[in-house]
């Protein structure tokens, strides 16, 4: 167990590398040159431009920058944002990253809230009514875009029935409360898609489950429905629900950019897209890295809950 | 069909635009501003009183303009990388494709945007990003196919011909490539319809006065507000074409036969075989005179439904069972044994199986007609059932100590600690040593053997009395075959339990049975004690299977197998089931379906029994 997580680690630094090289690259697809570009344009001033170029040294040689750039960013430091302020890219990105994690975790939990339950109930009887009103209702989740869902909920909650706020953000540890009632309709708008995919997969992997010989065996020592169901089937079937759980979060964290924007919520995403709008290179390339590094631990720690959840990888 | 009848009509809407449009979608004020949907205004207008139908076809026209340039970008792309890290493989291939691990690690959005934030925003430079963040899919993708498709014996074929490279993979590979790939772009197109939108929600998209869907959702945010109908209006468009090509995508998946079957509808029960008595089959009246024995299967016959409509695989069988008797039911694979076995208990799943006749009079009660809650009762403790496949019989998420605590408890009125040292003694009867610790492992930990003796040790827990074995030693080997019979012999001698024990094997029912049952082809077709059966065969089948096998033919003689195979129940013969392998075989069995009645001794259904007693 400890010696496949060392290797998974391991096997993470070349694409890390891959990617922290690709993502300083970046500098050098600016058009024109750079400095001018990112100092705002043409209506740049000299000093302005010599500014930018002095900080994020364009000067000296590509490899020279980059291993240099390298070298801070495993130490956390992306450098400061091109538009002053006396953060740290690294600082913003840090009080942002529980604000971005948190909505996508209500949204993951939401999803497995609803998800798990309407796959176990299709899967009782395929092709039966509720299997095919759970087709159609998937279907539906998986194709309608989070953004047009986040419209919709604010249409219908915030501004016909007024029951929550259409925007704004307070922070948890501030108020769990309103926290709760600023966050349920951005993160009910991610949910709907992770809610469709779990469903799916909960029934795709119930019905497969189902048709085993272990659950054979389950029924003919006498186990009741329920038993037979949430005992010996669904702990199997969770398996591989685990993996989609884990894929959903990292997409769900991606994905939140566009809900972040719409309800004006500060994570890292709004950040990001501010960073977009003045072409603010240290913080584009700071929260990209930092949005890869979330990814791939997550994905180890799908895998490592994986082998927890399964006997077979864990006891050997 | 529906969406791709829909995807058609919104291509051509796009292509002919400005004759589907009503308006000029950029003229200002041809209505006033945010007027509902209206007979000059089929959707209303927007917020410069724009006719909003004719931006919503525009929009159409830009979206999947862009969708398209997206498509065919990424595919330029991925399509070569793919094939030729797929077909190369090796050193290429590795590097690659650490290249495509390290640009997914990128979420795809954040990648877009990225790209996008360097690049400038703008329709053309969203495409690029886009194209860029769905690329590493579709070359994993065309790599995956092309890599299953390379070690084809086609492919390896025209590589000894000395076949160029190239002209492999372009025609040999890449047709193969192209089938399921128009799915995954399918499915794919969605995705990228959605990603440009967001984009252009965001503002990093089509600028005006270029508008797609995406731009005109994010002039109608601005006012949701007030006027959702703005919002409204483009966002189900965008949500109904993605779903279009979701379905477009299932769809061709299915018609390709890349999908997975689909289950035939039928009503049926999680773990109880349905009971739908057939109107035009007779019912059988249970039989209820003679001396009570243990267990009486009458006119039972069992179909499953397919998409060709219903199959019997279980015609009109019928045998008793008594007190401590060991029955044997023996046949080829195919003959329907272990449908019959799985149907005392119900244990055959519905859908696809249904019972649609007969009755199975255990202890006076017919089990067919017991509710689920009554029949839970039964199972596990009046009748218990050993399976063929040991390795996959047992829930491999549980402990040995849990699975038979479980069953234990089941029927039993004992606390945890009761039921594991229950489950410890059930280890040491079925002969497993260190049983103790065996206690807490798991069943991959287990041989295949070992694994088959907890699963007797589970079907005994509740001392049942009637043991239904279904060829419990197929899948072991031949020692262990060995091992496991004795430990049935000796566990009937203790408890003195009656045993059904199905398999193909007649050395192992003449070792252990009282009375033998041979099944063909879903029907009984004859019954006898085992002397009588071995001594004096009376149907052709038997004969045959005696010939083949080794301690009846002796050294002397050469074993000779029964030509041909089971007939699938789909394509019975007509007349005697058995005919079209039979050396005997007259006009009389060609043209008659045969009786299974008595016939010297006993019952066999062969009309020229008498003639071929040996």
């Amino acid at each position: 167990m400890l010696g496949m997580i060392i290797r998974r680690l391991v096997a993470l630094v070349p694409v890390l590398l891959l990617v922290s090289f690709g993502v300083f690259m970046l500098s050098t697809l600016v058009p024109g040159d750079a400095a001018v570009t990112l100092a705002g344009g043409d209506s740049a001033t000299i000093e302005r431009i010599e500014e930018v170029r002095e900080q994020l040294g364009l000067d000296d040689p590509l490899l020279e920058q980059y291993l240099r750039w390298l070298g801070d960013a495993v130490r956390l430091d992306f450098g400061t944002s091109l538009y002053g302020g006396s953060l740290s890219v690294w600082d913003e990105i840090s009080a942002r990253i529980p604000v971005t994690f948190g909505l996508a975790l209500l949204a993951l939990l939401i999803g497995v809230v609803v998800g798990v339950p309407v796959g176990i109930a299709a899967a009782m009887r395929p092709g039966g009514i509720l299997d095919r009103l759970c087709l159609v209702t998937t279907s539906i989740g998986i194709a309608v875009p989070n953004f047009f869902v986040a419209m919709l909920l604010i249409t219908v909650f915030a501004v016909n029935l007024g029951w929550l706020p259409a925007l704004g953000f307070t922070r948890f540890t501030d108020d769990p409360l309103e926290w709760l009632r600023t966050m349920i309709l951005p993160a009910t708008s991610l949910a709907l898609f992770p809610a469709a995919a779990l469903a799916r997969q909960v029934r795709a992997a119930l019905i497969d489950v189902l048709q085993s010989n272990y659950v054979r065996t389950a029924w003919a020592s006498g186990g009741s429905p329920v038993r037979v169901v949430g005992k010996h089937a669904l702990k199997n079937a969770g398996i591989p629900a685990v993996t989609v759980l884990g894929l959903q979060l990292t997409a769900l964290i991606g994905g939140a950019v566009i809900i972040e924007q719409l309800f004006s919520i500060p994570g890292l995403g709004s950040y990001m897209l501010r960073a977009l709008s003045q072409s603010d290179l240290p913080v584009i390339q700071g929260v990209t890295i930092t949005f890869v590094v979330m990814h791939v631990l997550l994905n180890l720690l799908v895998d490592i809950s994986y082998g927890f959840l399964n006997p077979k990888v864990r006891v050997s | 069909m529906a969406a791709a009848v829909y995807l058609v009509l919104l291509l051509l809407a796009a292509i002919f635009a400005p004759l589907v449009a009503t308006h000029d979608p950029a003229e200002l004020a041809v209505g006033k501003p945010f007027s509902g949907p209206a007979a000059a205004h089929w959707l209303g207008t927007d917020d410069l009183g724009r006719d909003l139908w004719s931006r919503l076809v525009y929009g159409a026209r830009v979206s999947m303009k862009t969708g398209l340039q997206i498509i065919v970008l990424a595919l330029a792309a991925s399509v070569p990388v793919g094939l030729f890290s797929g077909y190369r493989g090796g050193k290429v291939d590795n590097v690659i494709m650490r290249i495509m691990d390290a640009l997914s690690s990128v979420p795809a959005l954040v990648l877009a945007l990225a790209i996008v934030g360097v690049l400038g925003p703008g329709l053309t430079n969203a495409s690029i990003a886009i194209a860029i963040a769905v690329t590493p899919g579709f070359v994993r993708f065309v790599r995956g196919q092309t890599l299953a498709v390379r070690q084809e014996t086609f492919v390896e074929a025209s590589h000894s011909l000395g076949t160029r490279e190239r002209t492999i993979l372009r025609k040999r590979i890449l047709p193969n490539v192209a089938s399921p790939l128009i799915v995954t772009v399918a499915l794919a197109s969605g995705a990228v319809l959605i990603a440009e939108s967001g984009l252009s929600l965001l503002g990093l998209g089509s600028q005006p006065p270029e508008s797609s869907w995406g731009s005109m959702l994010q002039r109608g945010y601005q006012v949701i507000l007030t006027h959702p109908w703005q919002v409204i209006v483009p966002g189900t468009a965008l949500a109904l074409t993605v779903l279009a090509f979701n379905l477009l995508g299932d769809g061709l998946r299915d018609a390709l036969g890349l999908g997975v079957p689909k289950a035939v509808g039928l009503r049926g029960r999680l773990g109880l075989t349905t009971v739908a008595p057939r109107p035009d089959l007779a019912p059988e009246a249970p039989a209820t005179d003679g001396p009570a024995p243990l267990l009486t299967v009458s006119g039972l016959t069992v179909e499953f439904v397919t998409e060709a409509g219903p199959v019997t695989v279980v015609d009109d069988v019928g045998f008793s069972v008594a007190p401590g008797e060991v029955l044997g039911i023996v046949g080829e694979s195919g003959s329907g044994k272990s449908v019959t076995s799985l149907s005392i208990m119900r244990l055959i799943p519905s859908p696809p199986g249904r019972i649609v006749r007969g009755s199975v009079v255990f202890d006076g009660r017919d089990l067919l007609t017991l509710p689920f809650a009554e029949m839970r009762k039964v199972r596990g403790n009046d009748i218990s059932m050993v399976f063929q496949d040991p390795m996959t019989s047992l829930n491999p998420a549980y402990t040995v100590g849990n699975l038979l605590g479980e069953a234990v408890r089941l029927h039993q009125d004992v606390n945890r600690a009761g039921a594991r040292a229950r489950a410890l003694e059930l280890l040491e009867l079925v002969g497993i040593p260190d049983p103790k610790r065996r206690l807490d492992d798991y069943p991959h930990q287990l041989s295949g053997g070992m694994r088959q003796r907890v699963l007797i040790a589970m079907a005994l827990s509740s001392r049942p009395r009637l043991l239904i074995a279904d060829e419990p030693t197929t899948a072991l080997d031949v020692t262990v075959q060995a091992q496991i019979l004795d430990l049935l012999r000796s566990l009937q001698a203790e408890f003195g339990m009656a045993i059904i024990f199905v398999t193909h094997d007649l050395g192992v029912v003449a070792d252990l049975c009282d009375r033998v049952l041979v099944m063909y082809a879903g029907q009984v077709v004859e019954q006898a004690s085992v002397t009588d059966l071995f001594e004096r065969p009376r149907h052709p089948y038997t004969q045959g299977l005696l010939r083949a096998m080794p301690q009846v033919a002796g050294r002397s003689e050469r074993l000779v197998a029964i030509r041909g195979t089971v007939p699938p129940p789909t394509a019975l013969p007509a007349g005697c089931r058995f005919h079209p392998r039979c050396d005997h075989a007259t006009d009389a069995c060609r043209a008659e379906p045969v009786e299974l009645l008595v016939r010297g001794d006993r019952p066999v259904r062969c009309v020229l029994s008498e003639e071929l007693v040996p």
